[in-house]
């Protein structure tokens, strides 16, 4: 094992097959058999219809959101500059009415994407980062180390996530890197607890003792050995673990605890809570933004679910 | 009511609060829960309100209230805020009361008063005919007991002891007869606003800071009303005193019942189940414009008697000279606090945020008290001008820089923290246009919308802050928050003070007004103090925001507002609307029709239940697929 894999050893070597009669040099053999395997992923995928439509409503939803400066622009949060008047009822100037400062709500909940998709994604990637951290090491080390370790994941698993949330949002600062700790400290339980699992099942394989033996310490071990082959099951948490961070960043913003100054769909509800849209009937300020943030979470599980079956083609069976 | 302005702004109580952080933590993780699942279920269960429903069928009349305020303590000695004060205006008299419709005094336990002509002595005749609910007389004994006990003892003198500072002796030479000495003339004699409560019972009272009167029920009272029955954070309920000397109140039974979400609060009242929703926090421009269509109910639109403000860290100050706290050092300049304030519309928030809901800010004192209300003449006034505001900082060394940013004297770029309150939504709107209109100044604001802001507040660690106090009829506690003898004595203690401003002209006007008898003479040094706070720039007034609140015709047929003409009802200044509220004749006061927003609230939920549906179809799809 010489050439950096991403490939697990299994099925390195069918890919071998196809790439010998060229001779080509490691990092190009490397390189195609990551395109090979790529284009098998997405073949795979494309067989799981729910996969597919929750990749196009992603895309569809990370389109408006990275276009949102071409097609809303950010004046549309300002709200000395508010185009109509409050809380006014869908109209053709305004598709989705307006809210209570007068702008246009339709822009808003477009602009709000950008927030809630980049708080989810960076919730997801900071808390599965800290669980596959945990994970590895745990696996890897066992011993003490490992104990400690795990006890403290048993520890924030059995915490009330959303209340530990709330607490952590509430003694720091209001901002969106406040949100995004929040989240990402209190979800990673889970993931650490996989990641170990795949860890050790990874770690029991014979090549892993040869690595060893031909002088291969911690760091090479858990870094070329375990990590790409725990990489698919973290890929597939990402998916899932994003749909779950965008409603706690939902939850965290409708209870106020958000960045009152940014705009993002949870926020919205809030504003639209406040304002005392839910007893005054004014649903135009309601259902776009929570509709958006039920789309995205779904369109995410879907996704999540649909990558999870691709790379572990046991789990259906399985279940 | 008077430390405690209608948002429960201003100071909680020391204890509790960081218990209060949590729960409220905790207790919106409940909220949103239950909210997300029925959104129209109120925060109580639903068999009191049933209860006081059929009651109202079986001949009591129950005159039930939603209140968005927690009780702090029962107790007279103890309670600042609105609703407790409220309660404890119900259950106990005053020696004098406020006239409703013009707020002079008028006689309750006293039937008159008299100075002394030195000015020093003041004799009150307390009346004959008041007796305990326990069946004894009440007497001027008592009234010397409860002086006496808050100018004795430390704690109880915790929520009023500002009034008796500056008693000598309390003496009651005869049953009806009660003779206070002063050490210094005081303008507040007709305006003590000190429940007077029954000796007999309160002497066995042995930690009056402790004490909360609320083990044993019924609570032995004078007033209109008599406490029967209390739970924490759920409802508090009173029957009618049949004995009032003023004569029994109308309703038999008077319930204040929580609800912390207001929206939960409206609903309630458009189904029947609370009579009033009080506007403390006032309904939004939006509830209030939805509940104006609906037959039954009545939206009244008073005039506040609150002012609502942005107080600016003058460098905070104990009085033994100790500095504390960070305000930022660039606002101790006159010319940024007035380029500050010069750069917020007031007019476009009246429009905008409380949507005509309020007046346009001016003097400290709201226009509703019309003897002391002050306005700044034309030269005065610190109009809306923002590039007059920008030449101001210029003037001051605030220049702006390559980026549009004005740098402080250290050179770092000037942003505020604006300390703001989580729980008051206008605020939050307000914050808004506040960081477009400073930005444009080339100034950066960082909202701190907190729902505890009483640690930093009384830290003194915030540049401004959003400010708001009710204003009584005798304006004289809203004026002494701003002296130099308010302040803490240590950084470690508390004092009564606003926003730490200490000013000598201030003070020396202060002792003046409170040493004037002469009705106009005072009023005119009340305007002058308003103008010397104004022309300071550490407390800009806004706004006078509305009390937007809402009763059900069909069960409350007249009730009176103070002051009569456009008055509010809830929060005032005396028991007159309470003892006052006429029942409707008609029993049946269910609301029948569904409000939309119950329809709305049920199509929201549809929405979310069709969205899980779908997920969960797909996902046993899925594994359908996968056993192919």
């Amino acid at each position: 094992m010489t050439t950096p894999s991403t490939e697990s050893p299994e099925t390195a070597p069918a890919a071998e097959n196809t790439g010998a009669a060229a001779v080509p040099g490691p990092r190009a053999t490397a390189w195609r058999r990551r395109r090979a395997s790529a284009a098998r992923f997405w073949r795979e995928y494309r067989r799981h219809r729910a996969g597919v439509l929750g990749l196009a409503a992603l895309l569809l939803f990370a389109l408006v959101a990275l276009t949102a400066p071409l097609t809303v622009g950010s004046d549309v949060a300002s709200v000395t500059d508010a185009p109509g008047r409050p809380l006014q009822s869908p109209s053709a100037q305004f598709p989705l009415g307006t809210d209570q400062f007068g702008r246009s709500l339709l822009a808003l909940v477009i602009w709000g994407s950008r927030v809630s998709l980049l708080v989810g994604l960076l919730a997801a990637v900071l808390s599965v980062a800290i669980g596959a951290l945990i994970g590895i090491t745990a696996g890897h080390f066992r011993g003490w180390y490992a104990t400690v370790m795990m006890r403290v994941t048993d520890w924030f698993l059995v915490m009330p996530t959303l209340v530990l949330a709330i607490a952590l949002a509430t003694v720091m600062s209001r901002s969106l890197g406040t949100i995004v700790l929040a989240i990402g400290v209190t979800t990673w339980p889970t993931t650490a607890r996989l990641v170990r699992a795949q860890t050790l099942a990874v770690e029991s394989r014979p090549y892993i003792e040869r690595a060893r033996a031909l002088g291969g310490g911690h760091w090479h071990v858990m870094s070329r050995h375990v990590l790409p082959n725990v990489m698919p099951l973290v890929l597939a948490q990402t998916t899932l673990i994003i749909s779950s961070a965008i409603l706690a960043e939902a939850t965290l913003a409708f209870l106020g605890l958000g960045d009152p100054t940014v705009v993002s769909w949870g926020g919205l509800l809030q504003d639209a809570r406040e304002a005392g849209a839910v007893s005054s009937g004014d649903w135009w300020y309601l259902v776009p933004p929570g509709i958006a943030i039920a789309v995205v979470a779904l369109a995410f599980t879907l996704c999540g679910r649909a990558v999870e079956a691709v790379l572990n083609p046991r789990l259906g069976v399985s279940r | 009511m008077k430390r405690h302005d209608q948002h429960g702004r201003g100071r909680n109580g020391p204890h509790l609060r960081r218990f209060r952080l949590l729960g409220a933590a905790v207790a919106a993780a409940l909220l949103l829960t239950a909210g997300l699942a029925t959104p129209m279920t109120p925060g109580t269960p639903q068999a009191h309100a049933a209860e006081a429903h059929d009651k109202d069928g079986g001949g009591k009349k129950v005159l039930t209230v939603a209140v968005a305020q927690s009780v702090d303590s029962l107790s007279p000695f103890l309670a600042v805020r609105l609703l407790s004060t409220s309660i404890n205006r119900l259950m106990y008299e005053y020696l004098t009361d406020y006239d409703p419709k013009d707020a002079h005094a008028v006689p309750s336990l006293a039937t008159k008063w008299e100075p002394s002509p030195d000015k020093l002595t003041w004799t009150y005749t307390i009346r004959g005919d008041s007796k305990w609910s326990d069946g004894q007389q009440a007497t001027a004994e008592d009234a010397a007991w409860t002086f006496n006990k808050m100018m004795t003892d430390q704690g109880a003198a915790t929520a009023n002891g500002s009034f008796v500072g500056n008693f000598a002796q309390v003496t009651a030479p005869s049953p009806t007869k009660l003779v206070i000495r002063l050490k210094k003339p005081q303008a507040t004699m007709t305006a003590l606003d000190v429940p007077i409560v029954p000796k007999h019972i309160w002497e066995k009272v042995k930690d009056f800071s402790k004490f909360n009167n609320d083990k044993t029920f019924p609570i032995v009272g004078n007033g209109p009303f008599v406490l029967t029955d209390y739970k924490p954070d759920s409802y508090v309920r009173l029957k009618a005193n049949k004995d009032f000397w003023r004569g029994a109140p109308k309703f038999d039974e008077l319930l204040f019942r929580y609800y912390k979400d207001q929206d939960a609060a409206v609903a309630a009242l458009r189904k029947g189940e609370v009579s009033f929703v009080a506007g403390s926090p006032s309904l939004t421009p939006a509830q209030a414009a939805s509940l104006k269509g609906d037959r039954n109910i009545h939206v009244n639109d008073a005039p506040g008697r609150r002012f609502y403000a942005l107080a600016t860290n003058p460098g905070a100050q104990a009085k033994n000279g100790e500095k504390f706290g960070d305000g930022d050092p660039s606002l101790l300049d006159e010319r940024v606090r007035h380029a500050l304030f010069m750069a917020v519309d007031r007019k476009a928030i009246v429009d905008k945020v409380f949507q005509g809901h309020a007046v346009e800010g001016q003097g400290y004192i709201p226009p509703r008290f019309s003897s002391y209300f002050w306005k700044p003449s034309a030269g005065q006034e610190l109009a809306y001008d923002p590039v007059k505001a920008g030449q101001l900082l210029d003037q001051a060394g605030y220049r702006k820089n390559a980026d549009g940013k004005r740098a402080g004297k250290d050179g770092k770029p000037l942003n505020y923290r604006v300390l703001c309150h989580a729980t008051d939504p206008n605020d939050k709107a307000v914050g808004k246009y506040l960081q477009e209109w400073w930005g444009r100044l080339g100034i950066g604001i960082t909202l701190d919308c907190l729902d505890n802001v009483t640690d930093p507040w009384l830290a003194g660690k915030y540049d401004l802050a959003f400010d708001g106090w009710s204003v009584n009829p005798d304006p004289d506690f809203v004026l002494s928050i701003h002296t130099c003898a308010a302040r803490p004595a240590t950084p470690k203690d508390t004092g009564a003070t606003d926003d730490f401003i200490c000013d000598k002209t201030y003070d020396e006007l202060y002792a003046q007004q409170l040493a004037e008898y002469d009705p106009a003479k005072r009023a005119d040094i009340v305007k002058r103090m308003e103008s010397r706070l104004y022309d300071l720039g550490y407390m800009n007034v806004m706004a006078y925001p509305n009390a937007v609140e809402a009763y059900r015709t069909d069960q409350i047929k007249s009730i009176t507002t103070m002051p009569s003409k456009a008055g509010n009802i809830y929060g005032q200044d005396g028991y007159w609307s309470w003892w006052s509220a006429v029942p409707a004749d008609s029993g049946d006061s269910s609301g029948s029709s569904v409000s939309t927003g119950v329809v709305v609230g049920i199509a929201a939920g549809v929405v979310v239940l069709v969205g899980l549906g779908v997920l969960f179809a797909m996902r046993r799809r899925a594994t359908a697929e996968d056993r192919e």
